[in-house]
Order: structure tokens, then sequence, then C-alpha cells
């Protein structure tokens, strides 16, 4: 592992693609997602001097996650952002299943199913298959155990399953 | 006979130690049901990470540039500027003037260490 700690300029271009796509796939707004990752690497900017060299990525994707918090938060009037404490009735959007069938709609389908999961399920549904952290990884970023991870993982899975199938 | 449904994920992801990962192997050769699970499981997995890389609307780099609503801030600022009052920024760290001023129909040069402008601006 290298215990380097990386300049802004080196997170930016090493991870900013990253932090949208995480935005992007968890707001399903382009908006949101670059107001996102420009806070997001504002507090990178502010934090890398405090940063002790370790898992860079459980603390990147901690710093992610509390941006994405903070934001939901301040834009929760906005209808075009799924709020956490919104998911179940986002449910009622989800396409119905013979629609799914059309794979050039698939992308489309898939993101109206990532928005109606329940924040913790999309968020670590997300962190794993989107951006590619390990259940380790994502466990140090929302300060929960790994099998919590496993399970918020699969449970997302299945009900996307359940939605799209 | 117990099945391993909520470690279906994390087997198919690399993610048991070995002895669970053996264990579900194990299941699954006698096991259509979780076979089944474990095949519409991977094709979700399978669709989610195949979903398109979105690239963000705006550059990265060099400058950091100021979210929406810092904008819409700067933007009141060079109205003002414009008509010659004071403006004192309340975080100037938060966001690159010069990257924002060289966006507006205004241009501004500051120096560094200066609080405050006063008299009007001309366009470019």
């Amino acid at each position: 592992m290298n215990n380097a700690v990386p300049t802004w300029e080196e997170v930016a271009r090493d991870h900013g693609r990253r932090i949208y796509n995480f935005a992007y796939r968890l707001t399903g707004n382009p908006d949101d997602a670059s107001d996102l990752m420009q806070e997001v690497l504002l507090r990178v900017r502010r934090g890398l001097s405090g940063y002790t060299p370790g898992s860079f990525e459980g603390w990147l994707w901690r710093i992610t996650r509390n941006a994405f918090l903070d934001e939901v938060r301040r834009k929760k009037r906005r209808p075009t952002v799924a709020l956490p404490e919104d998911d179940r009735s986002a449910l009622g959007s989800v396409p119905a299943p013979e629609e799914t069938l059309a794979e050039s709609r698939l992308p489309e389908h898939l993101q109206q199913a990532l928005l109606a999961l329940p924040f913790d399920f999309r968020e670590a549904v997300v962190m794993c298959d989107v951006v590619g952290l390990t259940y380790e990884e994502i466990g140090e970023a929302t300060d929960v155990p790994v099998g919590t991870v496993r399970s918020r993982i699969h449970r997302g899975r299945k009900m996307l399953r359940g939605m799209l199938e | 006979m117990t099945h391993p449904t909520d470690l279906l994920s994390a087997f198919l992801d690399g993610e048991l130690e070995s002895a669970d990962h053996a264990m579900v192997a194990n299941h699954l050769d006698g096991c259509a049901s979780c076979a089944v699970d474990l095949e519409g499981i991977s094709r979700v997995r399978d669709w989610v990470r195949g979903l398109p890389v979105q690239d963000p609307p705006i550059p990265l780099l060099p400058a950091l540039r100021a979210p929406r609503w810092a904008w819409a801030a700067a933007s009141v600022a060079a109205a003002a500027l414009a008509v010659g009052l004071v403006v004192t920024p309340a975080e100037p760290e938060a966001f690159d003037l010069d990257t924002l001023a060289g966006q507006h129909t205004a241009r501004v040069v500051v120096s560094p260490g200066i609080s405050s402008i006063r008299g009007p601006v001309s366009g470019p």
C-alpha cells in the first residue's frame, strides 16, 4: 500500500470522476453530483494537511459520504434529490417489470430502482459496484462493521432484482 | 437445510473468509434454489457495474470551482462591484475569485491582501 499523502491535484485527477459517479448514482441528478464533487474536493483540500497516512480510500469516502449527507440536508426541499428519509415514498416511481425488458432503457430503469432503495442499501451498492470499494473500505467510510456492509449490499441487490425482474 | 442466503453477495464478491467461501460453494453444488438466487444477484451486480461512466460536466483541474450557490453569490458581488459598492468576501478561500470573475462579463483585477474594492468596473 502506498502511504504517501497525495496532493490535492492528485486526488482531483485520480478520484474526481469516481466521486462524481458516486454522487450521480446516489442522486440521479448531474447538477447535484457536480455540486457534491466540488464540495468534496474543497473538503479534501482543507483536510489533506491533517491527513495521517493510512486507509486513504476510507478517509476520502468518509468525506464524500458526509458531504453528500450535508448536501442532501441543504437541498432537502428540492424534489430531484432522493432523500434518505424519503426513500420509501420513492418506490412508486420504479418502472413496471415488463418495461425493463427493453435493454436500451436498462440504465435509466436501473437508476430509478437505485433511487428507490433505502439510502443505506443504495449507498452500499453504489460504493461496491460503482466506486469499486472493498467491504472493509465501505465499512470505514460508513462507520459500520463489515457484516453490516455485507448485509446491506446483499439486501440492496435483492431489492433491485425484485424491482427489475 | 439452512441456506446461506445472506452470504451469496459476499461469496460473489470474494469477500468471505476461506472457510465460509468453501461452505457456500459446497452448498451451491447441491442447492438449485440458492444457485438460482446467486445467478439473479450476479445479474443485478453486472447491471450496476455496467452502468455507463458519467463524465463530470465541468473541468476538475486546474482550478477548483465553487458550487452553484457560490456562483450566485459571486454574481451578486460582481453586480455590486459594477455599481461601486464595497464587497468583503466572508470566506475568500472558498472559491477562486479569478476563475469566477473571468467567466463573467465584468473583469476585475484583485491584488493579494486586498479586502475591499471601490469604484466602477469596465467590461472586456
